[in-house]
């Protein structure tokens, strides 16, 4: 079943330049669908739109034209406490967890921002504790600050606050380019569990393919704001159609530890 | 390698906490305007307090037998004026004057202006940029010339001179908020916020305020010299605080007649409003040190 | 090429840089891996003489014979950019953005050569040639922002060789691009050292990039070279057990007929994170996230050097020659 499902979208930042045809705009002519409990890769270099199109498909970007749905309904359509709920059920991780997290807040208004803000309670520390542990931390860091915590832990931090209102949706957005080597593999490692263990659907951009290959079932490669091949992570990565796809995975592979034989270029 | 259990080893980053700097060595490092700073400005502070319970003389008292001592005279440290007042029951009871019209002022002009400027960074897009001009428009209102039509309107006075220096100093803060708001709008936390179902007036106050607290303080204080110099210039034009209340630019306009008789007599509250607004800058310039972020972030990258 | 001794860097007392040993052959490739914090770009500003004031440098570091520490400001600036050139991470910051190109590009030129006038201009025009950017004779009129980071990459490349330097210095050229032009800048460095014969420190973060680009590597971690040898050596047989749980944390890419297998699969980790500039732990300084460190890890190991200089400092060394 379709979780979310957007088709022909096109989307452009205020103020853009708009030119003839799609020209100025960001996002051209968008359709996809996500299956609820699946994990997508969203991958392209900067500047192909990927952060700006998961924006638009949690509601914090609005788009112009065509349709975005959410379980069914128009996203531009949810008012209210259906709003909340949307908010509520999408949530994001982001790139840089140093700078996702107010640098003056303690952890522990961090983590009940959501839920105040959301579902208008304040946990108590007991139930802090319990999120905090499912992303491997304790809790020790509740009164700390951000700049007392390491990139690793801080990304945790920000798992736990997206997760602390059991979403239906995480996207994550370069959710570990931010962080040291020795410490994404463990990032990843908890995302991929906690996917698993709730049953999470996870929209993952990623500039990195090994990390989607690993992680993601289908895959979305994005150029110039729009989708350049799409399907299943296997297929699209051993037999790409288009020669894009290829030279990102040419200079992928160039990158990666193996000792390759360069393809010509 | 085997794969480790993450959670039995601490990080070392939070397991060793940093050797304690010694409290000395702390202090040592704070700026030298911080302590020159808040030197003159607890002095100012002290003797205007003092005076509502002490001064040399009571405020007012005319004394004709000792009209124009000159300073050092026995009973008279600082001399005394025409009328034979103690000047320096006058300068204590002048620092009162300051101290109440920069306060009102100055908290007044924060809170409004700040407001504002937060108010206008959080506008959207079509109306921000006509709304910063309307406060650019502000800043080139000319003081002097507000403070003396609300003098024609309002007669002078304490009033007048407290209401003439919000109205020239609103348009201060409210400039000087908006950039960096706009700025601290554009991280990526305000965007988690969103992202989590806060919404902007929220975001402006819990967030956007709380990250440019520490640029405000500074602001404040600088803010508080200016109040203090533009307090005395409006009662030296005797458009501020009229007889028999005290004020250093009201002494200062009295005394200018003398200034060949007794020029002494302008050394004393001129220093005195000097140092006072230079202590309120020095202040302002040792906490921006302090309260920069890139400051106290001691670690190396 | 570079001859590296007991180089030490002191910053407010805590020794945060000492390499015993480090050598890059004349026209070869060195490259330094290393985490945030490790010090990687520390040992290479060291050696540029690029530190600020308060950190204190002891050692030996012999360029082409001459101690490289023992020179004063004025001798120092005569080598650098002359004989040493560099190319920093972020190309937008590395470039004055109200110059043009052809006037940053021939800066070092003005510098360190006699070319005068119209010579100047023609040298450009080459070394923009060289880098392989489009239509230089027009390029030399544009500002900074006119080009692509990809392209600012290139002009920094070409400024850093324009006075035939023997050592080109790299700090994370590449980080800051995307991966197709990030292959692109790779290829242009290897080609340019070939071509020129000249040896290339390069500094990285990514030992994918470093196999391709180097031959030889230097793992680095809290101050200390861990591991060094050629990129074969260190990657494929791995001794220090830093580099063996670093490469196994790398996300990798699956061989075509293996992406069934790779996924779902879990990541190879390394608790905790790298520690704080002057926290790490003393003796070895990876034993406190080391997953078979003993009692010997308490005292720093002394060094075992195996064929072809592959050289490791750990008591409890992984896999074998």
């Amino acid at each position: 079943m379709a979780i979310v499902d957007i088709d022909d979208m096109y989307f452009h930042y205020p103020r853009a330049a708009l030119g003839e045809g799609d020209e100025g705009w960001t996002l051209r002519g968008i359709s996809f669908e996500v299956t609820a409990g699946s994990t997508l890769g969203i991958v392209g270099e900067s500047g192909s739109g990927k952060s700006t199109l998961i924006r638009v498909m949690c509601g914090l970007l609005r788009h112009q034209r065509g349709t975005v749905r959410f379980e069914g309904q128009e996203i531009g359509e949810f008012r209210g406490k259906g709003a909340n709920e949307l908010r509520r059920k999408n949530q994001i991780v982001f790139q840089n967890p140093r700078r996702s997290l107010d640098p003056r807040m303690t952890i522990r208004r961090s983590l009940t921002e959501p839920m105040r803000a959301l579902q208008g309670r304040k946990p108590d520390d007991d139930e802090l504790i319990v999120s905090l542990e499912k992303v491997g931390l304790g809790r020790e860091v509740l009164p700390r600050f951000p700049h007392q915590l390491s990139g690793g832990q801080l990304q945790r931090v920000g798992i736990a606050r997206s997760l602390s209102v059991d979403p239906t949706i995480l996207y994550a957005d370069e959710p570990v380019s931010a962080l040291d080597v020795s410490v994404q593999a463990q990032v990843l490692n908890l995302l991929m569990d906690l996917r698993d263990e709730l049953n999470l659907t996870l929209v993952m951009v990623s500039h990195d393919l090994g990390v989607v290959s690993r992680m993601c079932e289908e895959i979305i490669v994005m150029r110039d704001g729009r989708i350049v091949e799409a399907g299943r992570t296997d297929a699209v990565l051993t037999r790409p159609e288009s020669e894009y796809t290829a030279a990102l995975l040419a200079a992928a592979r160039l990158a990666s530890l193996e000792r390759e034989v360069e393809a010509p270029g | 390698m085997s794969v480790t259990d993450i959670d039995t080893v601490p990080d070392v980053d939070t397991a060793i906490p940093a050797a304690p700097k010694s409290l000395w060595r702390r202090l040592r490092r704070l700026p030298i305007t911080l302590y020159l700073g808040g030197a003159l400005v607890s002095i100012f502070v002290f003797v205007a307090l003092l005076s509502f319970v002490w001064t040399p003389y009571p405020p007012n008292q005319l004394n004709m037998s000792n009209r124009l001592a000159p300073p050092g005279t026995p009973g008279f440290f600082l001399g005394t004026d025409r009328g034979g007042r103690d000047v320096m029951t006058e300068l204590m009871l002048g620092a009162r004057n300051s101290l109440y019209v920069s306060v009102v002022s100055t908290v007044v002009a924060m809170v409004v202006g700040s407001a504002i400027g937060l108010a206008v960074a959080g506008s959207n897009r079509y109306f921000q940029g006509p709304l910063t001009r309307l406060v650019d428009a502000g800043l080139a209102l000319p003081g002097i010339l507000t403070a003396l039509v609300l003098a024609a309107k309002l007669g002078p006075g304490n009033t007048t001179a407290t209401l003439a220096i919000i109205i020239w100093q609103i348009p201060v803060a409210a400039r000087v908020t908006i950039g960096p708001a706009r700025q601290v709008l554009a991280l990526d936390f305000v965007e988690a916020a969103y992202g989590y179902g806060r919404r902007k007036p929220y975001i402006l106050v819990r967030h956007v305020l709380q990250n440019i607290s520490p640029l405000l303080i500074v602001l404040g204080s600088v803010m508080f010299a200016a109040a203090i110099l533009i307090e005395a210039a409006l009662a030296f034009l005797g458009v501020g605080v009229q007889p028999p209340t005290s004020s250093w630019g009201r002494f200062l306009n009295e005394t200018q007649a003398l200034l060949d008789a007794a020029p002494y007599l302008m050394f004393f509250p001129g220093l005195a409003i000097v140092f006072t607004a230079l202590g309120f800058n020095l202040l302002g310039d040792g906490l921006r040190t302090v309260l920069d972020p890139q400051q106290s972030r001691s670690g190396l990258s | 090429m570079l001859e590296i001794r007991d180089l030490r860097v002191h910053i407010d007392g805590h020794e945060i840089i000492h390499i015993d040993e480090l050598d890059l052959p004349p026209g070869a490739r060195l490259g330094l891996v290393g985490e945030s914090g490790s010090g990687k770009t520390m040992t290479a500003k060291a050696i540029a003489g690029l530190l600020p004031a308060e950190a204190k440098v002891s050692g030996t570091v012999r360029f082409d014979g001459n101690d490289l520490l023992a020179l004063n400001d004025a001798q120092f600036a005569r080598i650098r950019g002359k004989r040493i050139g560099f190319v920093f991470q972020d190309p937008a910051r590395s470039l004055n953005p109200m110059m043009r190109i052809g006037r940053q590009v021939s800066e070092a030129i003005r510098l360190h050569t006699d070319l005068k006038g119209r010579a100047i201009t023609d040298k450009v025009v080459e070394l923009l040639t060289q880098v392989q950017l489009p239509d230089p004779a027009s390029l030399v009129r544009r500002y900074p922002h006119q080009l692509s980071g990809g392209q600012q990459q290139r002009v920094m490349i070409a400024a850093a060789i324009a006075a035939d330097p023997e050592l080109l210095i790299a700090d994370e050229p590449t980080t800051a691009l995307d991966v197709t032009v990030q292959a692109e800048i790779l290829r242009l460095l290897i080609s340019l050292s070939e071509e020129r014969q000249m040896s290339v420190l390069f500094v990285s973060h990514d030992l994918g990039v470093i196999r391709y680009v180097c031959d030889r590597v230097a793992v680095i971690y809290g101050g200390h070279v861990a591991e060094t040898g050629s990129v074969d050596d260190v990657i494929d047989r791995p001794r220090h057990r830093y580099t063996s749980a670093l490469l196994a944390a790398n996300p990798g890419m699956p061989k075509d007929d293996d992406f069934a297998a790779f996924m779902g699969q879990r990541l190879h980790t390394i608790p905790g994170s790298v520690p704080a500039v002057g926290r790490f732990p003393s003796g070895c300084r990876f034993r406190n996230r080391c997953g078979h460190a003993s009692a010997a890890c308490a005292s720093i190991p002394s060094p075992v050097t195996g064929a072809d200089g592959h050289r490791y400092s750990c008591w409890n060394p992984g896999g074998e020659d």
